[in-house]
């Protein structure tokens, strides 16, 4: 589904990723752990090219990302991405916020744009407040408003850059739950997080990254009950 | 001192007339001003040298330059030259807008990037081409950030309007010196041309406060 190849990633003098090969199942659930400067987020912006790619490649269903012949725009229709500061339109309302790229991307009508996104908001929950506007919504209300609009281009994966860091401990259940849901309907999903918990339960396969390389992969409960390299134990020692 | 109310009395309609042309002028830069200031600011943050260094010069003139200079040198030279001939009330359209489209044009790139990344990023994240995040997501809130200091904009220009005057433009300060000249008097006709101006710049403020309120709707 997802196929990286020798992925390189530079800022200036700086690597950040410097040589990342992974494959991604349909369906599969893949959790990318690592400490803060790992790179673990620019590999996520860079599978639907939020960030540009220095080197290498990412394919995606079979169409290389990387090659500048593709319709960038159509092809990240079809990447969900999630964000850690949920990036909701402020002006627009929460029912406005999931139409908006189905009106403008997909080119439905208006009424079928509703009643989709009214549907996605059954799911997540949040039905009551397709009216209001994102400022009026608590943190964890937000990321499953994001979760929906992300839902709405019905994309093929759907990437999570640590989706719940910036909430209160009291909302990470709400938007891990849906995420769980999500899972088990059989969505092919990429999670970068500090939940080592929600990496465990629902997580096919768990990636550990470290200063731009995938040092060890794994299925979670291996991972994290014998982990293989030094710099994994060392990490996994100050987390679990 | 006495104060000669005969003097206001009789250049009153004069005022009016005025006033009405330092309306019409102002109205006229800034519509302007916003228009090309709009395209001013695209073509400020373009990421091509080439294509921005044109703009940024074009601001640092504007800017850099005091107004009145502007209006002798369009009124004098460069609109003669380019069409022949011009009026004062034409030279001073075109000086006010070209000159407040600089100002606007900085008010809308501060506006459009103190917009937070991630609201780009989502929405390209989500397939949307360039035109569509600049149209749907960046320009209602920037343009909407951008009132407060486009309000501040508009009570400058029409204040700077009254240069017009020294190119006998027939504006308000044009018959305030009229006045002072026919009866060689300078209390009333100034005082009244400052009052008439200060309705004009409160009125102006109330409507943009108002405006500020009504859009206060996130």
């Amino acid at each position: 589904m997802i196929s990286v190849r020798h992925l390189k990633k530079s800022f200036g003098d700086l690597d950040v990723l410097k040589d990342i090969n992974v494959d991604i199942a349909q369906k599969e659930v893949v959790v990318v752990i690592g400490p803060s400067g790992s790179g673990k987020s620019t590999f996520l912006r860079c599978l639907n090219l939020i960030e540009s790619v220095t080197d290498g490649t990412v394919t995606i269903d079979g169409e290389e990302l990387t090659d500048k012949k593709v319709d960038i725009n159509k092809l990240r229709a079809e990447v969900g991405m999630v964000f850690q500061q949920f990036n909701l339109f402020p002006h627009k309302t929460v029912l406005e916020n999931i139409t908006l790229p189905i009106i403008t991307v997909k080119k439905w009508n208006k009424q079928d744009a509703e009643k989709k996104a009214k549907d996605l908001l059954e799911k997540v929950g949040l039905l009551d407040k397709a009216d209001v506007y994102p400022e009026s919504l608590s943190g964890g209300q937000k990321q499953r408003v994001a979760i929906a609009r992300a839902l709405g281009m019905e994309p093929k994966v759907m990437l999570f850059d640590e989706p719940t860091s910036a909430l209160d401990p009291e909302m990470v259940g709400e938007v891990l739950g849906v995420m769980k849901q999500l899972a088990e309907e059989g969505m092919t999903m990429v999670v970068v997080t500090h939940e080592m918990g929600f990496a465990r339960e629902v997580g096919d396969r768990v990636i550990f990254m470290d200063e731009g390389y995938v040092i060890e992969e794994n299925e979670p409960k291996q991972l994290f009950e014998n982990p293989q390299h030094e710099r994994t134990q060392s990490f996994l020692s100050k987390v679990l | 001192m006495d104060f000669r109310f005969d003097i206001i009395t009789e250049y009153f309609p004069f005022f009016m007339k005025g006033m009405g042309l330092t309306i019409l002028m102002s109205v006229v830069g800034v519509l302007m001003g916003c228009i090309l200031g709009f395209f001013i600011a695209l073509g400020k943050m373009s990421r091509t040298l080439i294509v921005r260094l044109p703009f940024v010069w074009y601001i640092n003139f504007l800017r850099g330059t005091p107004l009145l200079v502007q209006l002798f040198l369009f009124h004098f030279a460069v609109l003669p030259s380019i069409f022949g001939e011009t009026t004062p009330v034409i030279s001073v359209m075109v000086t006010l807008s070209l000159n407040s489209s600089a100002y606007v044009a900085e008010i809308f790139r501060a506006g459009l990037q103190s917009i937070d990344k991630g609201q780009a990023e989502a929405a390209h994240s989500l397939g949307m081409n360039k035109y569509q995040v600049m149209r749907h997501v960046l320009l209602p809130q920037a343009f909407k950030r951008s009132i407060p200091p486009l309000g501040n904009e508009f009570i400058v220009l029409l204040k700077d309007s009254s240069l017009g005057a020294m190119i006998a433009a027939q504006e308000l300060l044009y018959w305030g010196r009229a006045a002072s000249g026919q009866y060689l008097r300078v209390w009333e006709p100034y005082l009244m041309v400052a009052l008439m101006y200060l309705i004009l710049t409160l009125t102006l403020t109330y409507l943009l406060n108002y405006l500020e309120r009504r859009l206060d709707v996130k």
